[in-house]
């Protein structure tokens, strides 16, 4: 990707002329005219390692046969793939694999989609010249989730290498010489990983197999779907696999999706969750205090005859909507038609008002998109990459994979402004590969950002042609930035200014920079500022409008990005345009042939506020759990317990839930058809791999039969006609294509902020955040440190910083049902530092007490090498109890809450 | 001269007629009656008859059946169906924890016999199967089995590792190597 040659090469491949790029492989221009070349160790996406001898072929003027996977083309070349030689060398490199292969394969997983079959059975090695007894490797406990029979093993290390190049986890490793080869990992106990199931995926036999669906099926039974992860923004291609109306298995094919066939263990491990035992089988409707089953009818009339009694005792914005962005596009669009039509109102907010309503409102303001103007494609190419708080191994993993691949492959330049410290961990770590690593608290990623944009406009880095065009935005940044000294910004970063000095002069230098920034920002207080800063950043440098750069602010719900384009948020309409937007309404209103609503939305706090006050009396929640969400702070059980009505569509019953009036089962992804927008901008295709369960439809069906009700019938055949309207909507939304068309940013809109726009809040974004506020800065300063040591003796404890955040195995609470990532969490533990651990005396299992003034809880610890001193991470996904910890502040531009992290004093029990 | 009288001889007494009806005639005098009396008479049954299907043991009592499904993929008219898992206590060894064949469907042409890999599947010569609900037909695994335990009392020795140059996926845990410490 990085340098596209043009050059070609010619040469012949079995009597016929090809001509493909210089460069290209023998094996791989076999390919693409259609020649198989058998092959085990080779495959596109690792470096040739030629070990397997299985590709060998006849090249015209070389004295022997060679590996076609790792001869590159030459001019003239002339290639025979299928002469008697060569198959004389397929029979005997066959006839040693299978001296020592157990033939398993009535038993075999692999057994009707193996390589080594396949290839045996077109070479017909029938007849074997070996008599001794084959190897034997004595069985170990592997993994829960990852089994491997190393029998089966052909040794062509496409596992480790998988593991190493892609991943950077490097779990696996050959030991054992010869024959005797064994794949193994490096610990005695089980295999600790990364769980992403790609060596599964790529070993060519049934050497490393899947434990969740051993022995449960053989590949002729399989019916598949081809559809997308709902698991984060990434949006993976992945195809699943059933047999009745059991999910079998989930795998993704090499050159599938925007995630080229990798998956994380989410995708790979996380399918059963749908088919959860507590999954809702019919509608719930409370009668006398207690939730009970009821039929669909009396559910839908109770709810409609109870909305319009309501609605004409106190009008349409008594009433309110939270969706989730786990819904398709096509759920949000209905559900956000709906509350504006049948209902009356605009109050109406999803769960990208949790953080990524940041980032698009930061690019909104800046350069008039709403999406990235770059996708993955850009990532890959990159010459500089700068990742602020995305902690991207564990949020955004196939995002991660192509930095990595960027970095690895492409030798990009990784800046990195994260909390992590570099470490060996079991799972990848980003900061490892960075060449210039900012590790900071969490608050204090601005500050970075500040130092970074302060070394670009004194280091006399600031673009040309930006000073000519904006010399007031220049200045005003320039001046606020003046009045910040370098000796109190190295303090509250713990970074240098040569460093960031020297980071910042790598970043002009590339013609190609991708700034990413994650949950990490956008979720703590000053979010959207310090988007915007980045976004100023990339202005100052004069990378703003070059093709190949731009800011991508990473989703962590899978259609984050859908709800803000389906209009389902509080500011925006489909599109998105703003509320207030006249032609935007206009136009909605011809196509709807209604008028809209007037009155201004409410966002996810003002409405749990309003509730709280009485004012509003009705709620439909689809797929939102704010109780299950939200700190106790922020009083969302109380808010709902007021309620006259609250209606959810929910997969199961959870917190939220649990308080309804109404609980209506609702489809899960695995079961309806629609569309996802990933975090680039990608509208891709959900398609229903099996029937629903119980009596549960999809959202926008229960809308739709709803309205009907309600006598405002919002009818569709299927979810494709929704498609439709959207699209005459937002022209070309979804037109399936291998990537998305990014958009440009818009010249008027970055006029506008560079001579208006940036002086609204200049001031107030270029602040040192959290300075003095906390003793801990990165690394810890001498005194800190000795403070914090004293501190660690006395009885009281040690004074932490708990961030409560998403790790790799689990997203929001829907995957704690899912038995195989279980296997790999099934509780929430804190990651400390070891050498916190040690302060305070705990080793990996024992329990600690978290106190603050607003609660306390008690939890065992696990010792992180990669959480910075100072900090103590745990995971949302069993957040019980951590989130009595937690208070709220909300983000006076955008309405996000934040709630991410706290103060808290740590004691050991 | 002497031809045409023995050819006179043969017309007088009917001589064709008479090879014709030797047989007939032979019949007549040594009466044996041809049609058995089922079910009191029982025929005996060639060794590779395509009677009721079993399934079998080996000589240590331990099923053969790997629960591989290969069966299944083979019979043309659906009979079976073979739910594998892997055999409790012993990792990565594969059975059929259960094993359902619709005998209503089979049409007995062996296919299943032959597709199995370890010869797990027997046609016995139990052919005395109607029964007056169809339901009794679709038998399970348990009923498999004692089929081929009452038809087939002699087993096959269980294989042993380490048979130069063979698959031993169907041999058993306790005949592979101890791990080395
Ligand atoms: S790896 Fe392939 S050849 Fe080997 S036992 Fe499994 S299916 Fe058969
Ligand atoms: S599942 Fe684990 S061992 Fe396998 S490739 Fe992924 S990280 Fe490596
Ligand atoms: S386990 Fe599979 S991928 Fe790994 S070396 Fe063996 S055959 Fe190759
Ligand atoms: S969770 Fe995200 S990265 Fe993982 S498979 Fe799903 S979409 Fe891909
Ligand atoms: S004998 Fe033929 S029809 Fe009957 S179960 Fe076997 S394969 Fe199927
Ligand atoms: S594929 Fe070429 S040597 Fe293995």
């Amino acid at each position: 990707m990085a340098t596209t040659t043009t050059e070609t090469v010619r040469l012949t491949i079995d009597g016929v002329p090809v001509t493909v790029p210089k460069g290209t492989l023998v094996i791989e221009a076999a390919r693409q005219m259609g020649v198989m070349i058998p092959h085990f160790c080779y495959h596109p996406k690792l470096k040739p390692d030629a070990n397997c001898r299985m590709c060998l072929v006849e090249i015209e003027r070389m004295p022997k046969l060679q590996t076609s996977c790792s001869t590159p083309v030459a001019e003239g070349m002339v290639v025979h793939t299928a002469t008697t030689v060569v198959n004389e060398a397929h029979k005997s490199v066959l006839e040693f694999i299978l001296a020592n292969h157990p033939l398993d394969c009535p038993v075999c997983d692999q057994g009707g989609r193996c390589d080594l079959q396949d290839f045996s059975h077109e070479y017909t090695p029938t007849t074997s010249r070996f008599l001794e007894v084959k190897r034997v490797f004595p069985k170990e406990y592997f993994s829960a989730l990852i089994e491997t029979q190393m029998n089966r093993c052909v040794q062509c290390l496409r596992c480790v290498r998988y593991c190493d190049e892609v991943m950077d986890v490097k779990a696996l490793a050959p030991s054992g010489r010869g024959t005797m080869t064994e794949i193994k990992h490096f610990t005695t106990h089980q295999l600790d990983c990364e769980f992403c199931g790609g060596c599964v995926q790529i070993c060519p036999v049934g050497a490393i197999t899947s434990r969740l669906d051993l022995y449960e099926f053989r590949p002729w039974m399989l019916k598949r779907a081809d559809t997308v992860c709902t698991y984060c923004g990434d949006g993976c291609h992945i195809t699943i696999q059933t047999k009745g109306n059991d999910l079998i298995e989930v795998n993704s094919a090499h050159g599938a999706g925007r995630n080229n066939g990798d998956l994380c263990a989410r995708g790979f491990f996380g399918y059963h969750a749908t088919t959860h035992p507590d999954r809702l089988q019919s509608p719930l409707l409370r009668r006398n205090g207690e939730l009970v089953p009821a039929t669909w009818e009396e559910a839908l009339e109770f709810v409609a005859e109870t909305c319009i009694a309501l609605k004409l005792k106190h009008g349409p914005d008594a009433f309110a909507g939270l969706i989730a962005s786990r819904c398709t596009n096509e759920d949000l669009y209905v559900f956000q038609k709906f509350m504006r039509l049948v209902i009356g109102t605009n109050r109406i907010d999803g769960s990208a008002r949790y953080g990524h309503i940041n980032g698009v409102r930061a690019l909104r303001r800046v350069q008039g998109t709403h999406r990235w103007t770059v996708a993955f494609e850009d990532i890959v190419g990159a010459e500089v990459l700068l990742l602020v708080g995305t902690n991207i191994t564990e949020t955004n993993p196939i995002t991660g994979l192509k930095v990595k691949e960027a970095v690895k492959k492409y030798n990009a330049t990784l800046l990195t402004i994260e909390a992590l410290v570099p470490a060996i961990g079991t799972i990848s770590n980003i900061a490892n590969l960075s060449a210039h690593h900012f590790s900071v608290h969490p608050e204090r990623f601005g500050n970075v950002v500040l130092g970074l944009i302060k070394a670009v406009v004194e280091g006399g880095l600031v673009a040309q042609t930006l000073t000519q065009r904006a010399p007031a935005y220049v200045e005003a940044i320039s001046q606020t930035l003046r009045a910040i000294p370098w000796e109190t910004l190295e303090s509250v970063t713990g970074a240098t200014s040569q460093a960031l000095m020297e980071a910042a002069r790598a970043f002009v230098a590339a013609r190609r920079a991708v700034v990413l920034v994650g949950q990490g920002v956008l979720r703590t207080p000053g979010g959207f500022g310090v988007a915007t800063n980045l976004l100023d950043l990339l202005l100052l440098t004069g990378k703003h409008d070059r093709p190949g750069c731009g800011l991508a602010p990473l989703a962590e719900e899978n259609n984050d990005q859908g709800a803000v384009e389906m209009g389902a948020l509080a500011e925006f309409l489909p599109g998105p345009s703003d509320l207030d937007d006249r032609a935007a309404r206009e136009r909605l209103a011809g196509l709807w042939k209604e008028e809209l609503p007037q009155r201004p939305g409410a966002t996810l706090m003002q409405i749990l506020g309003d509730a709280r006050a009485g004012n509003v009396k009705a709620l439909f929640v689809v797929g939102e759990n704010p109780i299950g969400s939200l700190p106790r702070a922020a009083q969302a059980k109380e808010a709902l317990e007021r309620l006259e009505l609250l209606v959810c569509q929910e997969l199961f019953l959870t917190d939220t839930a649990r308080l309804a009036h109404v609980v209506l089962p609702a489809c899960s992804y695995a079961e309806k058809d629609g569309t996802f927008t990933n975090t680039e901008g990608h509208v891709q295709a959900v398609r229903h791999a099996i029937d629903p369960i119980g009596e549960s439809r999809p959202d926008w069906e229960i809308l739709s039969a709803l309205s009907v009700l309600m006598g405002y019938p919002i009818e569709y055949g299927d979810a494709k006609e929704i498609l439709k309207e959207i699209r005459n909507l937002i022209p070309g939304y979804g037109l399936l294509g291998p990537a998305p068309a990014t958009p440009r940013s818009d010249e008027a809109v970055v006029e506008r902020y560079l001579r208006e726009g940036y002086a609204e809040d200049v001031g107030a974004r270029y602040q040192l955040t959290g300075a003095g506020s906390f003793d801990m800065a990165q690394p810890a300063t001498s005194s800190a440190e000795s403070d914090r040591r004293d501190a660690g003796k006395v009885k009281d404890g040690l004074q932490l910083t708990l961030v409560v955040g998403q790790t790799l195995f689990h997203s929001g609470k829907l995957s704690t049902r899912a038995k195989g990532l279980m296997e790999v969490q099934n509780a929430g533990s804190l990651g400390l530092n070891p050498s916190d651990a040690d302060r305070i005396g705990v080793t990996d299992g024992d329990r600690v007490r978290l106190v603050n003034q607003a609660g306390e809880m008690t939890t065992s610890v696990r010792r992180l090498d990669r959480v910075p001193e100072g900090m103590a991470v745990f995971p949302e996904h069993f957040d019980e109890e951590a989130r009595r910890l937690l208070t709220v502040s909300v983000d006076p531009v955008t309405q996000v809450p934040y709630c991410k992290s706290a103060k808290v004093r740590i004691e050991r029990l | 001269m002497a031809m045409k009288f023995k050819a006179w001889l043969k017309t007088i007494t009917f001589y064709e007629i008479l090879v014709g009806m030797k047989a007939t005639l032979k019949h007549l005098l040594h009466y044996r009656p041809i049609t058995l009396q089922y079910p009191h008479e029982k025929r005996t049954l060639p060794d590779s008859y395509r009677g009721m299907l079993a399934l079998l043991r080996y000589d240590d009592g331990t099923e053969k059946c790997v629960g591989c499904d290969l069966c299944e993929a083979a019979c043309p008219s659906r009979v079976i169906r073979v739910i594998s898992s892997e055999v409790p206590g012993e990792p990565t060894k594969r059975y059929a924890k259960e094993y359902y064949m619709d005998m209503t469907r089979c049409l007995f042409c062996g296919l299943c016999v032959d597709a199995c890999p370890v010869d797990a599947l027997g046609m016995t010569r139990e052919y005395e199967w109607a029964v007056y609900d169809k339901r009794q037909l679709l038998l399970s695994k348990p009923q498999l089995l004692a089929i081929g335990d009452r038809s087939f009392p002699v087993r096959e020795k269980r294989l042993e590792l380490q048979h130069p140059n063979v698959a031993f996926f169907n041999v058993a845990f306790k005949f592979m190597p101890p791990k080395e410490s």
